[in-house]
């Protein structure tokens, strides 16, 4: 039945797409042929006018230089980019972003440590004017092989094609449209030196799957996205690691690595940027996330939980004026049909939470500005929970929920341009948990981004 | 009840739509006309310009017309294009006689994200300005979330606009 849902939201997704496009087409095509007769008018006059005025209007110019270059009336629709193109077959362009970071914990100096958090290299390709590949490809913690801890991973690679300047369609790993910081997550575009917590233990960092998407902007100032995706996978659940009371949705989602796809899920996100400097809206991410596990031919035939489904929702508000600079953002979700699964897991640490959650509010002052540099004290709060609440289980196996986190960060960004930065803050928590990585902190690093 | 068709259909879908659609971009003719609906030449003019004294790249060559109504000049027309993040934004801007901004239009944007510099309500921002505003990002200009690059770029490409307009085309005749 939910299923069916889907489908016909799917189907509908698609019919508001193709429908308007054939009510529109007549009236297409008469104002077509009213251009071409008004382009080829136009051409008329200019060539007209160029042979009389190029003349004067150079001599009337003191410096006047060869009129050749500017003053031929572009003869392509788009000339710039494509016309260069396909003059110079340079369709492919490179960018990249990297992070450097020194943390120290102010009780324990002893787990100080330095790392190349992220070196990042992306492309982008355009086979046509409308088509292209967009590829990003990341190295975590400087070296990746079987002996180290660092990774190597596709982060995205997705082909886009626009069906129109307005909107269009991806199809392939990309991140999910959730939160502020998942799609946007270059270090020169966050203050202090590590993410927020709110979006890596609640909305994972970063959080991306494979599928088909739509995606657009409305004259009114709505940007929508709409994606039918991977889902994560419940069985992947590890209760004897802390890896899910750091994430919950951060140890099972899977990234496209030979991802379980036998439940799918939908996410939806619609943002409102119609003034200037605001950006208000939220998304969700909701689908089946047991996989059929138990039906699996590796699977696990005693998995309890094949029907368990995911329901993340997020909401944000961002204000960008002048110096000034101020976000807010609440996530919370929810995990179901989790009873049978963790009385399974009991005497494990990590049981799978019922519902998780967090928040944060943030300020940002632009204090200091010459030449390209500039300086961005900024002061965060947050308040998160990863086991907020547990399915309930007989008398005596209740699951207690964990503490609430919190956590101030107070501290700077100096960007020495607008695309390099060196960070520094001090970080505040509620409690310690140095197996989380949670205790009061220094922080400093160096992102960059081109 | 299985989910997997649903794939499938999605990419159906989109296949549906994109037969039905053309994509269709302004020209610079349109772009033209737009701004400057009464106008009865867009006369090109071609000048050396001094990169170095407006902050400009070395090299740069902005497309620009003079122009002209039925009684007199109307104002100036320019096409460009910056980088957004990685990719060539094409853009037009309208001034008029006494150098203030009165459109701004994207042609072409060919980037993943930040296409929503293209929305009115962030370009309407540069109407009415001139070379003797700041026309700087974050300061009477507002910032997009998400597309920075975008909007920084952008920014940045209308000021040296504006800054060729007054220390060369304003004093021309």
């Amino acid at each position: 039945m939910k299923h069916r849902l889907l489908a016909l939201a799917i189907a509908a997704w698609g019919a508001s797409l193709a429908m308007p496009a054939h009510a529109d087409d007549a009236a297409l095509k008469a104002e077509v042929e009213a251009l071409r007769a008004e382009v080829a008018e136009l051409k008329a006059q200019v060539q007209q006018m160029h042979a009389v005025q190029v003349a004067p209007a150079a001599a009337a110019v003191a410096q006047a230089a060869p009129p050749a270059p500017a003053a031929t009336p572009p003869a392509a629709p788009n000339p710039g980019r494509s016309m260069a193109d396909a003059a110079t077959g340079n369709a492919t362009s490179l960018w990249g972003y990297g992070q450097l970071d020194y943390n120290r914990p102010t009780a324990r100096a002893a787990d100080a440590r330095a790392d190349l958090t992220r070196a990042v290299l992306g492309f982008n390709h355009e086979f046509n004017e409308t088509t292209r590949v967009y590829g990003e490809l990341e190295w975590e913690h400087a070296i990746a092989s079987a002996d180290d801890a660092g990774e190597s991973e596709v982060e995205q690679l997705f082909v886009e094609h626009a069906l129109s300047p307005n909107y269009g369609v991806r199809v392939g790993l990309m991140l999910v449209p959730i939160g502020l910081l998942n799609e946007h997550h270059e270090p020169t575009q966050f203050y202090g030196v590590e993410r927020n917590f709110v979006e890596q233990a609640i909305i994972p960092s970063t959080w991306r799957e494979g599928g088909v998407a739509g995606y657009g902007t409305t004259d009114s100032g709505f940007q929508w996205d709409l994606g039918v995706v991977t889902s994560p996978d419940l069985g992947k659940w590890d209760p004897t690691s802390l890896d899910g009371r750091e994430s919950p949705l951060g140890s099972i989602h899977q990234e496209l690595q030979l991802s379980k796809a036998h439940d799918l899920s939908i996410w939806a996100r619609l943002n409102w940027l119609g003034v200037p400097g605001l950006n208000i809206g939220g998304a969700v991410f909701a689908g089946k996330i047991g996989q059929d596990t138990s039906k699996q031919f590796e699977g696990d035939a005693n998995f309890p939980a094949d029907n368990s489904r995911l329901l993340v929702g997020e909401a944000h508000v961002r204000w960008q004026s002048g110096p000034w600079d101020f976000t807010a953002l609440y996530t919370r979700g929810s995990i179901s049909d989790t009873q049978d699964l963790n009385l399974s897991f009991l005497g494990q640490p990590t049981p799978v939470p019922k519902s998780f959650w967090g928040g944060y509010a943030q300020g940002a002052w632009r204090a200091l500005e010459w030449n390209q540099s500039s300086l961005v004290p900024f002061l965060r709060y947050e308040a998160f929970n990863t086991g907020a609440a547990y399915a309930s289980l007989p008398q005596g196996f209740e699951i207690p929920a964990l503490p609430t986190q919190r956590v101030w960060t107070a501290g700077v960004n100096y960007y020495l341009t607008p695309n390099v930065v060196f960070k520094f803050d001090y970080q505040d928590f509620r409690y310690d948990d140095p197996a989380l990585n949670y205790g009061n902190r220094f922080d400093l690093g160096l992102g960059f981004q081109f | 009840m299985r989910a997997r068709w649903l794939l499938p259909m999605g990419a159906g879908a989109a296949a549906v739509a994109q037969v039905a659609h053309a994509v269709q971009y302004l020209t610079v003719e349109q772009a033209q006309r737009a701004a400057f609906a009464n106008a009865a030449a867009f006369v090109p003019v071609a000048v050396d310009i001094d990169t170095a004294a407006i902050g400009a790249p070395a090299g740069w060559k902005p497309l620009m017309w003079r122009v002209q109504g039925d009684a007199g000049a109307l104002g100036w027309f320019f096409e460009d294009a910056v980088v957004g993040k990685s990719e060539l934004i094409t853009y037009t801007l309208a001034l008029d006689a006494s150098g203030k901004i009165t459109d701004l239009e994207i042609l072409d944007y060919r980037e993943s994200h930040g296409g929503e510099v293209r929305l009115a309500a962030w370009r309407n921002q540069f109407k009415a300005k001139s070379a003797t505003d700041p026309v700087a990002l974050d300061r009477d200009i507002r910032n997009i979330s998400g597309a920075t690059l975008s909007c920084r770029h952008l920014t940045e490409g209308v000021h040296r606009l504006l800054q060729l307009y007054a220390h060369v085309l304003a004093a021309k005749p």
